[in-house]
Protein backbone atom coordinates (compact mmCIF):
# COMPACT_ATOMS: atom_id res chain seq x y z
CA UNK A 1 0.00 0.00 0.00
CA UNK A 2 1.43 3.53 -0.98
CA UNK A 3 1.85 6.76 1.54
CA UNK A 4 -0.76 9.28 1.00
CA UNK A 5 -0.98 12.76 2.47
CA UNK A 6 -2.45 12.38 5.46
CA UNK A 7 -4.20 15.95 5.64
CA UNK A 8 -5.25 14.87 1.47
CA UNK A 9 -6.56 12.05 3.42
CA UNK A 10 -8.61 13.39 5.87
CA UNK A 11 -10.05 16.14 3.31
CA UNK A 12 -11.29 13.57 1.66
CA UNK A 13 -12.85 11.66 4.69
CA UNK A 14 -14.37 15.54 5.64
CA UNK A 15 -15.98 15.54 2.66
CA UNK A 16 -17.45 12.13 2.64
CA UNK A 17 -19.33 12.94 6.19
CA UNK A 18 -20.32 16.15 5.24
CA UNK A 19 -22.06 14.11 2.35
CA UNK A 20 -23.83 11.96 4.41
CA UNK A 21 -25.25 14.74 6.80
CA UNK A 22 -26.47 16.68 4.09
CA UNK A 23 -28.42 13.37 2.66
CA UNK A 24 -29.41 12.49 6.58
CA UNK A 25 -30.90 16.02 7.50
CA UNK A 26 -32.25 17.29 3.91
CA UNK A 27 -34.18 13.35 3.14
CA UNK A 28 -34.24 10.76 5.77
CA UNK A 29 -34.82 13.26 8.89
CA UNK A 30 -37.92 14.71 7.04
CA UNK A 31 -39.44 11.42 6.13
CA UNK A 32 -42.52 10.22 6.96
CA UNK A 33 -41.93 7.42 9.65
CA UNK A 34 -43.98 4.80 7.94
CA UNK A 35 -41.46 5.25 4.87
CA UNK A 36 -37.94 4.92 7.02
CA UNK A 37 -39.59 1.52 8.73
CA UNK A 38 -40.81 0.04 5.44
CA UNK A 39 -38.62 -3.22 4.37
CA UNK A 40 -37.14 -3.09 0.77
CA UNK A 41 -39.20 -4.73 -1.85
CA UNK A 42 -36.48 -7.86 -1.67
CA UNK A 43 -37.28 -8.04 2.05
CA UNK A 44 -34.16 -6.17 3.06
CA UNK A 45 -33.35 -3.93 5.44
CA UNK A 46 -35.70 -0.58 5.87
CA UNK A 47 -34.08 3.22 5.85
CA UNK A 48 -34.25 2.70 9.78
CA UNK A 49 -32.93 -0.87 9.79
CA UNK A 50 -29.70 0.25 7.93
CA UNK A 51 -29.16 3.52 9.69
CA UNK A 52 -29.20 1.44 13.10
CA UNK A 53 -26.80 -0.74 11.74
CA UNK A 54 -24.04 2.04 11.18
CA UNK A 55 -25.14 3.18 14.33
CA UNK A 56 -23.59 0.20 16.06
CA UNK A 57 -20.14 0.79 14.42
CA UNK A 58 -20.43 4.52 15.47
CA UNK A 59 -21.63 3.09 18.91
CA UNK A 60 -18.41 1.18 19.59
CA UNK A 61 -15.80 2.56 17.02
CA UNK A 62 -15.96 6.52 18.04
CA UNK A 63 -15.07 6.32 21.52
CA UNK A 64 -12.07 3.56 20.53
CA UNK A 65 -11.19 6.52 17.87
CA UNK A 66 -11.40 9.17 20.68
CA UNK A 67 -9.33 7.30 23.16
CA UNK A 68 -7.06 6.40 19.93
CA UNK A 69 -6.91 10.34 19.37
CA UNK A 70 -6.16 11.58 22.81
CA UNK A 71 -2.30 11.97 23.79
CA UNK A 72 -1.54 11.37 20.44
CA UNK A 73 -0.19 15.18 18.97
CA UNK A 74 2.54 14.62 16.56
CA UNK A 75 4.71 17.19 15.29
CA UNK A 76 5.39 16.82 11.21
CA UNK A 77 4.80 19.37 8.82
CA UNK A 78 3.99 16.37 5.85
CA UNK A 79 2.48 13.45 7.54
CA UNK A 80 1.76 10.63 5.44
CA UNK A 81 -0.33 7.53 5.86
CA UNK A 82 0.23 4.05 4.79
CA UNK A 83 -2.79 1.64 4.85
CA UNK A 84 -1.85 -1.80 6.56
CA UNK A 85 -3.01 -4.64 4.32
CA UNK A 86 -5.99 -5.94 6.60
CA UNK A 87 -7.37 -2.40 6.69
CA UNK A 88 -7.12 -1.58 3.07
CA UNK A 89 -9.00 -5.15 2.76
CA UNK A 90 -11.70 -4.04 5.13
CA UNK A 91 -12.26 -0.89 3.56
CA UNK A 92 -12.30 -2.39 0.25
CA UNK A 93 -14.73 -5.13 1.17
CA UNK A 94 -17.00 -1.86 1.98
CA UNK A 95 -16.79 -0.41 -0.92
CA UNK A 96 -20.50 -0.43 -3.03
CA UNK A 97 -20.48 -2.19 -5.91
CA UNK A 98 -17.36 -4.66 -4.04
CA UNK A 99 -19.81 -7.66 -5.12
CA UNK A 100 -20.23 -9.16 -1.63
CA UNK A 101 -23.39 -9.35 0.38
CA UNK A 102 -22.56 -10.20 3.28
CA UNK A 103 -24.73 -10.71 6.65
CA UNK A 104 -24.34 -8.72 9.56
CA UNK A 105 -22.29 -9.76 12.67
CA UNK A 106 -24.66 -10.82 15.87
CA UNK A 107 -23.75 -7.35 17.85
CA UNK A 108 -24.51 -5.08 14.61
CA UNK A 109 -28.17 -6.57 13.30
CA UNK A 110 -30.40 -3.65 14.07
CA UNK A 111 -33.76 -4.45 14.96
CA UNK A 112 -36.91 -5.68 13.98
CA UNK A 113 -39.18 -2.00 14.43
CA UNK A 114 -36.90 0.42 15.90
CA UNK A 115 -37.48 3.90 17.00
CA UNK A 116 -37.27 5.54 13.46
CA UNK A 117 -36.81 9.21 14.52
CA UNK A 118 -34.14 8.17 17.19
CA UNK A 119 -32.18 5.87 14.93
CA UNK A 120 -31.81 9.30 12.08
CA UNK A 121 -30.65 11.69 15.12
CA UNK A 122 -28.41 9.44 16.63
CA UNK A 123 -26.68 8.57 13.30
CA UNK A 124 -26.65 12.78 12.63
CA UNK A 125 -25.23 13.33 16.05
CA UNK A 126 -22.39 10.55 15.52
CA UNK A 127 -21.91 12.12 11.76
CA UNK A 128 -21.10 15.39 13.46
CA UNK A 129 -18.75 13.61 16.04
CA UNK A 130 -17.17 11.65 13.37
CA UNK A 131 -16.35 15.59 11.54
CA UNK A 132 -14.80 16.64 14.62
CA UNK A 133 -12.52 13.40 15.51
CA UNK A 134 -11.24 13.82 11.54
CA UNK A 135 -10.39 17.59 12.67
CA UNK A 136 -8.78 16.92 15.31
CA UNK A 137 -7.15 13.69 13.49
CA UNK A 138 -5.13 16.25 11.31
CA UNK A 139 -2.20 16.71 14.30
CA UNK A 140 -2.69 12.91 15.28
CA UNK A 141 -0.24 9.83 14.39
CA UNK A 142 -3.22 7.93 11.90
CA UNK A 143 -0.67 5.29 12.32
CA UNK A 144 -2.07 4.15 16.30
CA UNK A 145 -4.25 1.45 16.62
CA UNK A 146 -7.30 0.48 17.65
CA UNK A 147 -9.30 -2.98 18.09
CA UNK A 148 -11.83 -4.13 16.11
CA UNK A 149 -15.81 -4.49 17.18
CA UNK A 150 -15.74 -8.37 15.84
CA UNK A 151 -12.74 -9.50 17.80
CA UNK A 152 -10.53 -8.13 20.36
CA UNK A 153 -7.40 -9.73 18.83
CA UNK A 154 -7.48 -7.75 15.91
CA UNK A 155 -6.15 -4.30 16.16
CA UNK A 156 -6.48 -1.62 12.88
CA UNK A 157 -4.68 1.74 12.41
CA UNK A 158 -6.55 4.56 13.36
CA UNK A 159 -6.10 5.82 9.64
CA UNK A 160 -7.54 2.33 8.56
CA UNK A 161 -10.97 2.45 10.84
CA UNK A 162 -11.59 6.06 9.73
CA UNK A 163 -11.77 5.03 5.94
CA UNK A 164 -13.64 1.52 6.42
CA UNK A 165 -15.99 3.30 8.86
CA UNK A 166 -17.06 5.75 5.95
CA UNK A 167 -17.16 3.43 3.72
CA UNK A 168 -19.35 1.38 5.17
CA UNK A 169 -21.47 4.20 6.30
CA UNK A 170 -21.28 4.81 2.32
CA UNK A 171 -22.85 0.72 1.70
CA UNK A 172 -25.13 1.63 3.94
CA UNK A 173 -26.69 4.98 2.90
CA UNK A 174 -26.49 4.16 -0.95
CA UNK A 175 -28.28 1.18 0.26
CA UNK A 176 -31.30 3.40 2.74
CA UNK A 177 -32.04 5.73 -0.75
CA UNK A 178 -32.54 3.04 -2.68
CA UNK A 179 -35.75 3.06 -0.79
CA UNK A 180 -36.27 6.11 -2.54
CA UNK B 1 -16.36 39.39 -2.59
CA UNK B 2 -18.32 41.30 -5.14
CA UNK B 3 -21.55 39.08 -5.60
CA UNK B 4 -21.57 39.41 -1.56
CA UNK B 5 -21.47 42.96 -0.99
CA UNK B 6 -24.52 42.99 -3.53
CA UNK B 7 -26.06 41.38 -1.32
CA UNK B 8 -25.18 43.71 1.68
CA UNK B 9 -26.18 46.41 -0.65
CA UNK B 10 -29.58 45.16 -1.68
CA UNK B 11 -29.69 44.49 2.56
CA UNK B 12 -28.63 48.25 3.22
CA UNK B 13 -31.12 49.95 0.73
CA UNK B 14 -34.14 47.99 1.33
CA UNK B 15 -33.90 48.15 4.78
CA UNK B 16 -32.00 51.66 5.78
CA UNK B 17 -30.75 53.61 2.50
CA UNK B 18 -27.01 55.24 3.24
CA UNK B 19 -26.00 58.52 1.03
CA UNK B 20 -23.04 56.88 -1.53
CA UNK B 21 -20.24 58.22 0.33
CA UNK B 22 -21.42 56.39 3.84
CA UNK B 23 -22.09 53.26 1.88
CA UNK B 24 -18.02 53.13 0.51
CA UNK B 25 -17.28 53.31 3.93
CA UNK B 26 -18.84 50.85 5.00
CA UNK B 27 -18.09 48.47 2.12
CA UNK B 28 -14.66 49.05 2.49
CA UNK B 29 -14.32 47.37 5.69
CA UNK B 30 -15.84 44.00 4.98
CA UNK B 31 -13.19 40.83 4.41
CA UNK B 32 -14.48 37.22 2.74
CA UNK B 33 -14.72 34.07 4.96
CA UNK B 34 -15.98 30.33 5.05
CA UNK B 35 -16.60 27.95 7.45
CA UNK B 36 -17.33 24.30 7.44
CA UNK B 37 -19.76 22.56 9.56
CA UNK B 38 -19.69 22.83 13.32
CA UNK B 39 -17.12 25.21 13.25
CA UNK B 40 -17.02 27.65 16.17
CA UNK B 41 -16.48 31.23 14.92
CA UNK B 42 -16.72 33.02 17.94
CA UNK B 43 -16.41 30.88 21.37
CA UNK B 44 -18.52 31.92 24.76
CA UNK B 45 -15.90 33.92 26.96
CA UNK B 46 -13.91 35.66 24.26
CA UNK B 47 -14.65 39.20 23.05
CA UNK B 48 -16.75 39.00 19.71
CA UNK B 49 -14.28 40.13 17.07
CA UNK B 50 -16.79 40.69 14.38
CA UNK B 51 -20.20 42.11 12.60
CA UNK B 52 -20.93 38.76 10.44
CA UNK B 53 -23.03 39.57 7.19
CA UNK B 54 -24.09 35.81 6.29
CA UNK B 55 -23.99 35.01 2.24
CA UNK B 56 -24.71 30.97 2.63
CA UNK B 57 -25.08 28.44 5.36
CA UNK B 58 -27.24 28.62 8.54
CA UNK B 59 -25.28 29.21 11.76
CA UNK B 60 -26.45 29.80 15.60
CA UNK B 61 -25.40 31.48 18.65
CA UNK B 62 -26.43 29.47 21.37
CA UNK B 63 -25.37 29.19 25.54
CA UNK B 64 -24.18 26.35 27.40
CA UNK B 65 -23.34 25.62 30.91
CA UNK B 66 -21.79 22.82 32.83
CA UNK B 67 -25.38 21.88 34.00
CA UNK B 68 -25.12 20.91 29.96
CA UNK B 69 -28.21 23.21 29.69
CA UNK B 70 -28.09 24.17 26.11
CA UNK B 71 -30.49 27.26 24.50
CA UNK B 72 -30.45 27.57 21.14
CA UNK B 73 -30.76 31.53 21.00
CA UNK B 74 -31.45 32.56 16.89
CA UNK B 75 -30.33 30.85 13.77
CA UNK B 76 -28.97 33.32 11.24
CA UNK B 77 -28.54 33.04 7.66
CA UNK B 78 -28.42 34.97 4.51
CA UNK B 79 -29.14 37.38 4.12
CA UNK B 80 -28.55 39.28 7.86
CA UNK B 81 -25.97 39.93 9.90
CA UNK B 82 -24.33 37.40 12.41
CA UNK B 83 -22.20 37.58 15.18
CA UNK B 84 -22.59 37.58 19.50
CA UNK B 85 -23.80 41.36 18.77
CA UNK B 86 -24.07 42.81 22.34
CA UNK B 87 -20.48 41.01 22.85
CA UNK B 88 -19.22 43.08 19.79
CA UNK B 89 -20.82 46.01 20.66
CA UNK B 90 -20.23 46.39 24.31
CA UNK B 91 -16.55 44.68 23.93
CA UNK B 92 -17.11 42.67 26.69
CA UNK B 93 -16.70 38.51 26.98
CA UNK B 94 -19.46 36.47 24.84
CA UNK B 95 -22.10 34.76 27.39
CA UNK B 96 -22.96 32.99 23.73
CA UNK B 97 -21.23 31.22 21.09
CA UNK B 98 -21.64 31.87 17.36
CA UNK B 99 -21.16 28.41 15.50
CA UNK B 100 -21.54 26.84 11.81
CA UNK B 101 -24.27 24.58 11.75
CA UNK B 102 -23.62 23.97 7.93
CA UNK B 103 -21.29 24.93 5.57
CA UNK B 104 -21.03 28.54 5.47
CA UNK B 105 -19.61 32.04 3.47
CA UNK B 106 -19.55 35.08 5.02
CA UNK B 107 -17.96 38.99 4.95
CA UNK B 108 -16.66 39.76 8.44
CA UNK B 109 -15.55 43.45 9.76
CA UNK B 110 -13.78 43.80 12.70
CA UNK B 111 -15.03 45.52 15.81
CA UNK B 112 -12.87 48.66 15.35
CA UNK B 113 -13.31 49.20 11.51
CA UNK B 114 -16.87 49.27 12.41
CA UNK B 115 -16.65 51.84 15.22
CA UNK B 116 -14.70 54.23 13.30
CA UNK B 117 -16.94 54.41 9.80
CA UNK B 118 -19.74 54.79 12.30
CA UNK B 119 -17.99 57.42 13.78
CA UNK B 120 -16.78 58.97 10.81
CA UNK B 121 -20.46 58.36 9.05
CA UNK B 122 -23.22 59.64 11.22
CA UNK B 123 -25.63 57.79 8.84
CA UNK B 124 -24.09 54.67 9.43
CA UNK B 125 -24.20 55.23 12.97
CA UNK B 126 -28.07 55.80 12.91
CA UNK B 127 -28.10 51.98 10.56
CA UNK B 128 -26.71 50.22 13.32
CA UNK B 129 -28.74 51.75 15.60
CA UNK B 130 -32.16 51.35 13.75
CA UNK B 131 -30.50 47.59 13.31
CA UNK B 132 -29.91 46.60 16.53
CA UNK B 133 -33.25 48.01 17.57
CA UNK B 134 -35.35 45.91 15.21
CA UNK B 135 -33.20 42.79 16.71
CA UNK B 136 -34.46 44.20 19.97
CA UNK B 137 -37.99 43.75 18.26
CA UNK B 138 -37.02 40.22 17.12
CA UNK B 139 -36.28 38.90 20.60
CA UNK B 140 -39.47 40.82 22.02
CA UNK B 141 -41.63 38.58 19.63
CA UNK B 142 -39.29 35.78 20.28
CA UNK B 143 -40.10 35.79 23.71
CA UNK B 144 -43.74 36.55 23.70
CA UNK B 145 -43.97 33.21 21.21
CA UNK B 146 -41.64 31.32 23.84
CA UNK B 147 -43.88 32.29 26.88
CA UNK B 148 -47.40 32.02 25.36
CA UNK B 149 -47.76 30.20 22.42
CA UNK B 150 -47.88 26.08 21.59
CA UNK B 151 -45.25 24.00 20.64
CA UNK B 152 -47.45 23.46 17.55
CA UNK B 153 -47.71 27.34 17.23
CA UNK B 154 -44.14 28.20 17.69
CA UNK B 155 -42.87 25.73 15.17
CA UNK B 156 -45.27 27.11 12.53
CA UNK B 157 -43.62 30.50 13.25
CA UNK B 158 -40.20 28.89 13.03
CA UNK B 159 -41.50 27.51 9.30
CA UNK B 160 -42.74 30.60 8.44
CA UNK B 161 -39.82 32.80 8.70
CA UNK B 162 -37.32 30.07 7.57
CA UNK B 163 -39.42 27.45 5.30
CA UNK B 164 -36.58 25.02 4.23
CA UNK B 165 -34.56 25.05 7.28
CA UNK B 166 -35.49 20.99 8.42
CA UNK B 167 -34.03 20.53 5.47
CA UNK B 168 -31.06 22.23 6.17
CA UNK B 169 -30.01 21.61 10.14
CA UNK B 170 -30.70 18.94 12.23
CA UNK B 171 -33.83 18.69 13.95
CA UNK B 172 -31.92 18.44 17.65
CA UNK B 173 -30.99 22.26 16.76
CA UNK B 174 -34.66 23.28 16.01
CA UNK B 175 -36.21 21.24 19.03
CA UNK B 176 -33.51 23.15 21.30
CA UNK B 177 -34.73 26.24 19.69
CA UNK B 178 -38.37 25.66 20.32
CA UNK B 179 -37.80 24.61 23.78
CA UNK B 180 -39.00 20.73 22.97
CA UNK B 181 -37.55 17.41 23.40
CA UNK B 182 -36.19 16.26 20.62
CA UNK B 183 -38.96 12.93 21.25
CA UNK B 184 -42.03 15.35 21.05
CA UNK B 185 -40.07 17.58 17.97
CA UNK B 186 -40.26 13.84 16.17
CA UNK B 187 -43.96 13.85 17.07
CA UNK B 188 -45.09 17.38 15.98
CA UNK B 189 -43.56 17.11 12.71
CA UNK B 190 -45.17 13.85 11.89
CA UNK B 191 -48.72 15.47 13.12
CA UNK B 192 -48.17 19.00 11.39
CA UNK B 193 -46.17 18.19 8.05
CA UNK B 194 -49.19 15.31 6.91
Amino acid sequence: MKRTAQIALLDALENQVELHLEEAIRTFQNLPVEIALKPATNGGWSIAQCLEHLNTYGDFYLPEIAKALHGNQIVDSDPQFKSGWLGHYFTHMMQPGSGKKMKAFKNHIPADHPDAPRVIATFIQQQEILLQYLRLARQADLHKRLPISISKLIRLQLGDVFQFVIAHNERHIQQAKRHL
Amino acid sequence: MEAALQQLKTLVEATFPLPPDAWNALAAIWQPGSAKRKEILTAAGAVEKYLYFITSGVQRVCYFDENTREATLVFTYAPSFGGVLDSLLLAKPARYSFETLTQSTFLRANASDLKAVMQQHPAVLEMVHTGVTHALSGVLERLVELQAFSSEEKFRKLLQRSPHILQLVPHKYLANYLGIDPTNFSKLINRVQL
